[in-house]
């Protein structure tokens, strides 16, 4: 179970002059700092997948940075499976996997080096490695890559290998930013498998996207973040209802013009 | 900490690029620009001592026996030239290489006629052999004139050398050999090396921190349940590693080398200046530079870290490779010995350390010294550093 209660996060600006005009008109920028989460809650039970809905500048990505611990929120706190995350990072991170959006691979390593290198450092033993490595693969289709360096992959495999390496340590949550950007049909399909079998064996999932198909193809629940703060938190039956026809994109609409009112 | 600096030390040595500038270029590429230097430098001073030289001869008539010893001598040329020729013009237009221009006082009988300056026009800019060549033949004459005269004052052979110097100061030097070219060469040496590690460690530098930053493999690593002071010592044993390396492979293969180039008198010279040097002294130098490596880095994970991409990365570590060469000049400055402040300059201390252990005058209580406060320094940057690799605007910039 994750549980995220009133989430807050600022950054200092570094140069308010090279700020767009737009950013400038942003509300969340006070003074020489922007927040960039403001009040940001939600809670996924086990065995669900939350959805994470917003508009690009949301905080979206700075919300799961800190759910990770990447980064250490200013108010608020997170709870996985009954550990504070802010009082025991090292043992929330123990708990967690997860994908940024923006990540990467160690090109000279080859894909399974990767994730055996992720594994170790999560002190796993090495035939706990092993094996993990041969059911992921085997769950992701990356037999045939596995063993090429990762400076030869495609969007595809790169994506493929990276979700392999967030989950290798058997998480007791799993939060990928954005996992299906930028890939074709194919790859979408089995991180969506994917991410269907974590929810069959009972792991919460939460994900971050732009396509709401995927959220109504996957999602028990949905979160919708703007300006920093939570919209909307609920089920997707709750969403839907946000809209007239229940249809998806009229209820992210409608989410976002009742906050901006 | 150890999987860290084994994960890097596998990427290292699988990167082209690192694996050219650590080890391709001082194993072969320096050499092989060295090699090419001297054996251009070689054939020039041949094709100089082998060249024929045309040459004019201006009063002759004076001086029969160089006239004749010239004519004689294999490599020269005669041209004759107008009486009233324009000297610079016709050596300008390579007519002539030289113009040799005997005084009329010129004589057989130096004791009659006094000292004759005989004049050598030519172009000297260049590399050349033509002074020493025509001294050869004249020295063979001033030789026999001086032989002349002797006999006329019937002097006895003692008498003759006596007039020819009558005193001999002669330098009795209490420095030995290694002494002496210990302090001629032995402020280069840790300049080379100093660069060397640095230069070694720069590459690994910017990959391990700004290279992290652009690949996207950061934040996993940061999320990672490891310590961060352990991904920054595991980081930084892998950036000390290479710039160590890379100094020792170069300073192996430069002296390697070196004897292989070097012939005749340079072999026996480095020979016998390398092995004046104890075992004990070069244990001594190495462990000096352990903690200058370690200043680099420090300074270079920092700077790394702190970068937003592997370009700007670079560009920091350019401003820093100039900023240290002021402490490393310091130390090859006329005048600037491991005494009173200097003692305690970073850096140019250890420099100066090197060299007072290359010259074999080092006082081993100054060394520790200097290496504690030199280990406190990169003590003290180590700490900054893993500081540095926690703060949020650092990683997230």
């Amino acid at each position: 179970m994750i549980e995220i209660k009133n989430l807050a996060k600022k950054f200092a600006v570094e140069n308010p002059k090279k700020l767009s005009e737009q950013e400038k008109k942003d509300p969340r920028l006070k003074g020489r700092f922007f927040h960039s989460v403001l009040d940001v809650s939600f809670k996924v039970n086990q065995g669900e997948v939350l959805g994470l809905l917003g508009p690009n500048g949301a905080g979206k990505t700075t919300t799961l940075r800190m759910l990770s611990t990447a980064l250490q929120p200013d108010q608020g706190s997170v709870d996985i499976n009954n550990v504070n995350v802010l009082k025991n990072p090292l043992l929330a991170r123990q708990k967690i996997g997860f994908l940024s959006g923006s990540t990467g691979l160690y090109g000279r390593l080859t894909g399974r080096e990767n994730i055996e290198y992720f594994g170790q450092l999560h002190g796993m033993s090495k035939s706990g490695i092993e094996s993990r490595i041969s059911e992921l693969s085997t769950m992701l289709e990356m037999e045939s890559f596995l063993d090429r360096r990762s400076e030869t992959f495609s969007t595809g495999m790169k994506q493929k290998t990276s979700i392999a390496r967030a989950v290798v340590h058997n998480p007791e949550v799993v939060i990928l930013d954005e996992p299906t950007t930028g890939l074709d049909i194919m790859a979408t399909q089995t991180v969506l498998d994917f991410i269907r079998s974590l929810k069959k064996s009972k792991v919460p999932v939460i994900f971050s996207t732009h396509h709401l198909g995927e959220v109504e193809e996957l999602c028990d629940r949905v979160t919708v973040i703007d300006k920093g703060i939570s919209q909307f938190d609920g089920s997707l039956q709750e969403f839907k209802n946000q809209a007239q026809d229940g249809n998806l994109h009229g209820a992210f609409l409608a989410t976002i013009q009742q906050g901006e009112l | 900490m150890w999987l860290v600096f084994l994960k890097e030390i596998k990427e290292l040595v699988r990167d082209k690029k690192t694996l050219f500038f650590m080890i391709a270029v001082p194993i072969l590429v320096m050499p092989a620009f060295a090699g090419v230097a001297i054996y251009f430098a070689h054939s020039a001073a041949t094709e100089a001592q082998n060249k024929v030289l045309n040459y004019a001869l201006v009063g002759g008539q004076y001086a029969p026996n160089i006239d004749t010893e010239m004519l004689k001598t294999e490599g020269f040329a005669r041209v004759e030239i107008e009486q009233d020729a324009d000297y610079k013009e016709l050596i300008k237009s390579q007519t002539v290489d030289f113009i040799l221009e005997i005084p009329a006082n010129y004589s057989n009988d130096i004791l009659q006629s006094g000292q004759a300056l005989i004049k050598l026009h030519l172009n000297d800019s260049g590399l050349n052999r033509v002074f020493n060549r025509v001294n050869d033949i004249v020295d063979a004459q001033v030789k026999l004139l001086r032989q002349t005269a002797f006999s006329q004052l019937s002097l006895s052979e003692d008498q003759q050398i006596a007039l020819l110097k009558p005193i001999i100061l002669e330098k009795v030097n209490t420095a030995d050999t290694r002494e002496n070219w210990g302090e001629k060469i032995g402020g280069l040496i840790p300049y080379f090396i100093f660069i060397l590690c640095l230069q070694g460690a720069m590459f690994p530098a910017a990959d391990l921190g700004a290279g992290e930053k652009e690949r996207g493999t950061l934040e996993t690593l940061l999320i990672s349940p490891i310590e961060r002071y352990k991904l920054v010592l595991g980081k930084f044993l892998t950036i000390a590693f290479a710039g160590l390396t890379s100094a020792l492979i170069t300073v192996t293969s430069l002296a390697l080398w070196g004897l292989i180039l070097s012939q005749g008198m340079a072999i026996e010279f480095v020979v016998a200046f390398m092995s004046s040097i104890g075992s004990v002294d070069f244990i001594l130098m190495f462990l000096m530079l352990v903690p200058v490596v370690a200043i680099f880095a420090s300074i270079l994970l920092s700077l790394s870290i702190y970068a937003k991409s592997y370009k700007e990365a670079q560009s920091y570590m350019g401003t820093l490779m100039m900023l240290l060469f002021v402490p490393i000049f310091l130390a090859m400055a006329p005048g600037v010995e491991l005494k009173g402040v200097w003692a305690w300059v970073p850096l140019t201390n250890v420099a100066l350390a090197i060299k007072e252990l290359i010259k074999g005058t080092m006082d081993y209580f100054q060394l520790i010294a200097i290496f504690g406060s030199t280990a406190l320094i990169a003590t003290g940057l180590l700490a900054f550093c893993i500081y540095w690799f926690n703060k949020e605007k650092v990683l997230f910039r």
